[in-house]
């Protein structure tokens, strides 16, 4: 049986190809996302563990706990007096105080050099020990001795053209201050430290500039040799005051791996969902072809259960080849996934979004066995219904001389798929208008999508009906290229689910992205009453020094300058993001919609909670609400507002920006919200405050109108990459029309040279094909799009509460993508159009 | 084109005497080297015009691959083909195409129709095509005499096998071709269906002056034409005119078919 499943995969090349491509390009995104996790956790353990790879214990703070906050996260400083115990400590060869804080390095132009993706200006401690410093090593210069001295990362020095001895100015919390460039640093074989930007001190100087004179972010130290890390870090413990810890050079290097790599966890998780999808559509096209492929050889099937074959051997050996099918095209799907992962890199880098230290690719036994195993599953469960239509082949089928037919789809389709469609809306509507929650909303989604693709191969028929009208005036081509489309519903409606899928969500993604987009204009708007903002320059760089806020307020024409940061702390016991803001402005400078208390009162012990929050915590103002700081620990705070206010603040809670400057280690600021003296011109005023701010490119000033079009910018370049990643399951989906046209082509050979002896021309059989295709096609793009629509505007509706106002439309967009779906099936149709034009007038239609 | 006679029968039909299609020459030789196979070997013929001509020979004799040359369906391997005053052989695919489509009419044995269409829209396939208009009058005209008038909004599924080739006749009529070739029109029916399409193309030969040719192997059918042309071994051998079932049978045993 084996043998005949092996001829007959092979008697018909294409449909293997197009099959397993379809399969093969799903799997290689599962295993492409794995290999980039796998090389980005690789890469990020690497640079780490060389980075520390001289220190083999450090001192530090306790900190109250571990947030996942990453990189930065903030420990209360260690007094450098700790050096001297440490340095008593038996077993200890040398230990230095290493201070760790905002350096922003500007060019001899005096601009700012911001490293893409948003990695961070991070100012260090050169240790004077060279063991100490680990893989951070001088390419060019010297170490950085006196106090104004410094060493930069060598991709900014030679991105921004520094060159040794350059005089340039670096940005700090505090005062920013100038320096002579005495050398540049490379990292092991880097250039740069993980996309950062780096610049080094001398070590008092690095205390004066990055954090406090006397205190130290943390102590290095180096071993003898004689004893292990992990009794180094022991003994120096004992000597330790209360509050500070000793862990081990290893420990703290995987600590910040792990930090980083639960920051790109998101987008293992978001490229996966994309693979996910990507299988999914390429079922579809798996599934067509073994229908077409039991429909074709019904003969065959009926011939050896004729001579003798069980239905269970018919079943076997049908998905004995989908298995077959599953491993090669999976085999492949993996050595694609290499290139994917270098693919997806890349585009990170185009995009903007960040820049992975290069590290060899790390193919894993792990990516290649759940890759194979899923591309398998997949193809398997895939063809496990046609293959069973199989077994209901009849012996007696092998004498009769039936061409396949279509079977006309069942009520009972019809009925359930409306029930899950109709069932869908209304607990979307349900949840959207009738207070039914969230929940319904997204049940309803997905009902609908079910629903959809259930009703499809019904609904296919009027829908080509409509859609292949305008076809009659290209005359007989047209119109027959209309009647095939609707001859096989179930084909046609699986061929164009497969693309219906892709434009779901390719539109539901442009409707949520538009509406975002529209909204913030709105929110602005309406949540807040500044004339001007200051923001991170270029929406590219971190956060900037609280100096901005002041350097503002003192421009003339300015009334009020009010700050805003963010962070991350424990509210009652649960980790939540929140803001910073100034009491005594913050009313003024938003619409912050207080229902009781006021912002006023925040003072250093305060804290401001959302209606919703306050509402399910039963909280009022003067309830007391227990807040963690990972530096400080556990304070009491008073609940002074509550407030409905939503959009510009990020987060459920606000505190006061003196409650977060206690708390919070050298705490940036954000963003400053202006609002200009009556009379004051705008203009004016923005470009004095752009003067002043001259000497600190970390912020611009922009105003209301640039600032939506900034955000507009990062939430479009967003979109861009979901849209490409979406791109692949419409790709997948035609090579399923190519398949699907190829088939028809295949099984219409009669018909095609019937045609071409009465007098068809080749351009006109190719058009025939062609607007076949494009029916299928719009039938997917359409009900796509319009699907797409409904769930992008749902979903942004759900949202409103989070800070959606408005559900915008893409309409632009949304053509272009029909129009191009349309072109692609112009473009699917080219080879089966050849194909059919090809075929052989006298062979097709002579009986033998 | 040598003689001519001034009485045209039928619109688009030339005067009877013409030649309506012409072999000269012709052979068709598949495959190479010791496969070589001679299908037809320098036959020449002429195929007159306003005549039910039918080709005769037992199978092997080169007669369906005679009349696929002559309709343009295949090209011969030398030698020259005639349809009106058209060297064939002197056409392009696309040329060829276009005088199947406005010259020709074709049936076949089965598989005469596109299965999607009615029995009225395949009738009409041709002429939409061509993207012309049908002429609803000439077409209701053929419909009458082939008898299908109450099946005509029926897909050919739903027609027997021989209503199913009087649909393909009349397709073949409906563009007023300048001939009709026919490859074992009657070989997929029982006896009766077979003689209603025979009289079928006979009237439409005497009374309407189309030039029909008929590929058969059947001396029944063939009695229905004014003349038989037979075929051995890729060669004419002999011809017959006003040919009835016994006289084609008995030289039919002569040919040893």
């Amino acid at each position: 049986m084996f043998t005949a499943t092996l001829r007959g995969m092979l008697a018909h090349k294409l449909r293997v190809i197009l099959t397993t491509i379809s399969i093969a390009l799903g799997v290689a995104f599962v295993a492409g996302t794995l290999i980039l996790t796998d090389t980005t956790q690789s890469a990020f353990d690497q640079l780490f563990g060389r980075a520390s790879s001289g220190t083999d214990a450090v001192v530090r703070h306790e900190v109250a706990y571990a947030a996942t906050a990453g990189v930065g996260l903030t420990r209360a400083p260690t007094p450098a007096g700790t050096l001297d115990k440490v340095r008593h400590v038996h077993g200890v060869a040398a230990a230095e105080g290493i201070v760790t804080g905002y350096a922003l390095i500007t060019d001899t132009e005096g601009k700012a050099v911001i490293a893409s993706g948003g990695a961070p200006a991070v100012g260090y401690t050169m240790p004077d020990d060279v063991t100490l410093r680990g893989s951070v090593h001088l390419l060019t210069g010297h170490a950085p001795t006196g106090a104004h001295e410094v060493a930069i990362d060598a991709t900014s020095a030679a991105s921004h053209h520094i060159p040794l001895g350059a005089n340039i100015r670096l940005l700090f919390r505090g005062p920013a201050a100038k320096f002579t460039v005495v050398g540049t640093v490379g990292f092991g074989n880097e250039k740069d430290f993980g996309g950062t930007t780096s610049a080094y001190f001398a070590p008092a100087t690095a205390q004066r500039v990055l954090g406090a004179p006397g205190l130290v972010d943390q102590i290095e130290v180096r071993s003898d040799g004689t004893i292990t890390d992990a009794v180094l870090a022991e003994r120096i413990g004992k000597v330790l005051p209360h509050g500070l810890e000793a862990v081990t050079g290893a420990t703290l290097a995987k600590e910040s791996s792990q930090a980083i790599k639960n920051q790109f966890a998101f987008l293992s998780v978001l490229f996966l969902t994309f693979a996910g999808v990507a299988l999914f559509v390429g079922s579809f096209i798996i599934w067509n072809t073994f229908t077409m492929i039991v429909s074709q050889r019904t003969r065959e099937i009926a011939l050896t259960r004729a001579i003798g074959a069980s239905r269970r051997q018919v079943i076997g050996n049908l998905l004995a080849e989908a298995g077959l099918l599953g491993v090669v095209a999976s085999a492949v799907g993996v050595g694609l996934g290499v290139l994917v992962a270098k693919g997806l890199n890349n585009l990170m880098a185009v995009l903007g979004f960040f820049k992975l230290p290069s590290a060899s690719t790390q193919v894993q036994p792990r990516t290649i066995w759940v890759s194979m195993i899923v591309g398998t599953l997949v193809t398997v469960v895939a063809a496990l219904v046609p293959a069973r239509r199989a077994t209901k082949v009849l012996p007696i089928q092998a004498l009769r001389e039936a061409t396949p037919g279509a079977k006309a789809p069942s009520r009972f389709r019809a009925v359930a798929g409306a029930l899950l469609v109709s069932g869908g809306v209304a607990g979307i509507l349900d949840g959207l208008y009738g207070g039914g929650g969230d929940a319904p909303v997204f049940l309803g989604m997905l009902a609908s999508v079910v629903g959809v693709l259930t009703l499809a191969p019904v609904v296919v028929r009027p829908l080509a009906s409509v859609i292949g009208a305008p076809l009659r005036l290209r005359g007989v081509a047209g119109d027959l290229a209309r009647q095939n489309a609707l001859r096989n519903p179930r084909r046609t409606a699986s061929t164009a689910s497969a693309l219906m899928i892709g434009l779901t969500l390719v539109v539901a993604m442009g409707v949520f992205g538009s509406s975002l987009k529209a909204s913030f204009a709105t929110i602005l708007h309406d949540s807040t009453n500044a004339d001007l903002y200051v923001t991170a320059a270029g929406n590219q760089g971190g956060p900037f020094s609280p100096d901005v806020e002041q350097l503002v307020r003192s421009v003339p024409g300015v009334a009020v300058a009010s700050a805003t940061g963010a962070g991350e702390a424990r509210f009652d016991g649960t980790s939540a993001a929140y803001s910073s803001v100034d009491p005594s402005t913050v009313q003024r400078a938003l619409n912050l919609k207080v229902t009781s208390g006021s912002a006023a009162a925040l003072g250093t012990d305060g804290v401001m909670v959302k209606g919703a929050v306050a509402k399910e915590k039963g909280w009022h103002v003067g309830d007391r609400v227990p807040v963690e700081f990972a530096a400080t620990g556990s304070h009491s705070f008073t609940i002074r507002a509550v407030y409905d206010g939503t959009g510009f603040l990020d987060g459920d809670f606000a505190i006061s920006l003196a409650a977060e400057e206690a708390n919070v280690p050298n705490r940036l600021e954000t963003s400053v919200l202006v609002m200009l003296d009556d009379g004051a011109d705008q203009g004016t005023v923005k470009s004095a405050i752009a003067a002043t701010l001259a000497t600190h490119p970390d912020a611009e000033v922009l105003d209301r109108k640039e600032y939506a079009k900034a955000v507009g910018g990062i939430i479009d370049s967003l979109l861009a990459l979901v849209t490409v990643m979406l791109l692949l399951s419409v790709v997948i989906a035609l090579l399923g029309i190519v398949n699907t046209l190829a088939l028809s082509v295949h099984e219409r050979t009669r018909e095609v040279g019937l045609l071409r002896a009465v007098g068809m021309t080749t351009a006109q059989v190719r058009s025939m094909v062609r607007w076949e295709s494009v029916v299928i096609s719009l039938i997917g793009a359409l009900v796509g799009a319009g699907l797409g629509l409904g769930l992008g505007a749902a979903l942004a509706q759900v949202l409103k509460g989070q800070g959606i106002t408005e559900v915008a439309v893409p309409g632009v967009n949304i053509g272009i993508y029909v129009v191009a779906a349309a072109v692609a099936g112009v473009v699917a149709a080219v080879g089966p159009g050849r194909a059919a034009a090809r075929v052989d007038v006298l062979k097709a239609v002579v009986t033998d | 084109m040598t003689t001519t006679t001034a009485t045209a029968i039928g619109p688009g039909q030339a005067p009877i005497g013409t030649v309506a299609a012409r072999a000269l020459g012709v052979s068709k030789v598949y495959g190479r080297g010791d496969a070589t196979v001679r299908a037809l070997d320098d036959v020449s013929a002429s195929l007159y015009a306003g005549q039910f001509t039918a080709i005769m020979g037992p199978s092997g004799s080169g007669k369906s691959t005679l009349l696929h040359v002559l309709a343009g369906l295949d090209r011969p391997t030398s030698g020259s083909v005639h349809v009106g005053d058209v060297d064939l052989t002197s056409l392009n695919d696309r040329q060829l195409t276009m005088l199947r489509r406005d010259e020709i009419g074709f049936i076949f044995q089965s598989f005469n129709l596109l299965p999607t269409l009615t029995a009225a829209e395949n009738i009409e396939l041709p002429i939409r095509i061509a993207g012309r208009k049908p002429d609803a009058l000439w077409i209701r005209s053929i419909v009458e005499l082939v008898g299908l008038g109450d099946r005509l909004r029926h897909r050919p599924a739903e027609l027997s096998g021989g209503q199913q080739q009087r649909v393909a006749a009349a397709r073949a009529l409906a563009s007023k071709p300048q001939i009709v070739f026919a490859d074992e029109p009657t070989g997929a029916l029982d006896s009766r269906s077979g003689a209603d399409l025979l009289g079928f193309l006979q009237r439409a030969v005497r009374t309407g002056g189309q030039t029909v040719v008929m590929v058969t192997h059947d001396p029944v059918a063939a009695s229905y034409a004014d003349r038989v042309l037979f075929l051995a071994d890729g060669h004419i051998v002999d011809e017959m005119s006003d040919p009835t079932a016994d006289t084609v049978f008995d030289y039919m045993k002569h040919l040893g078919g």
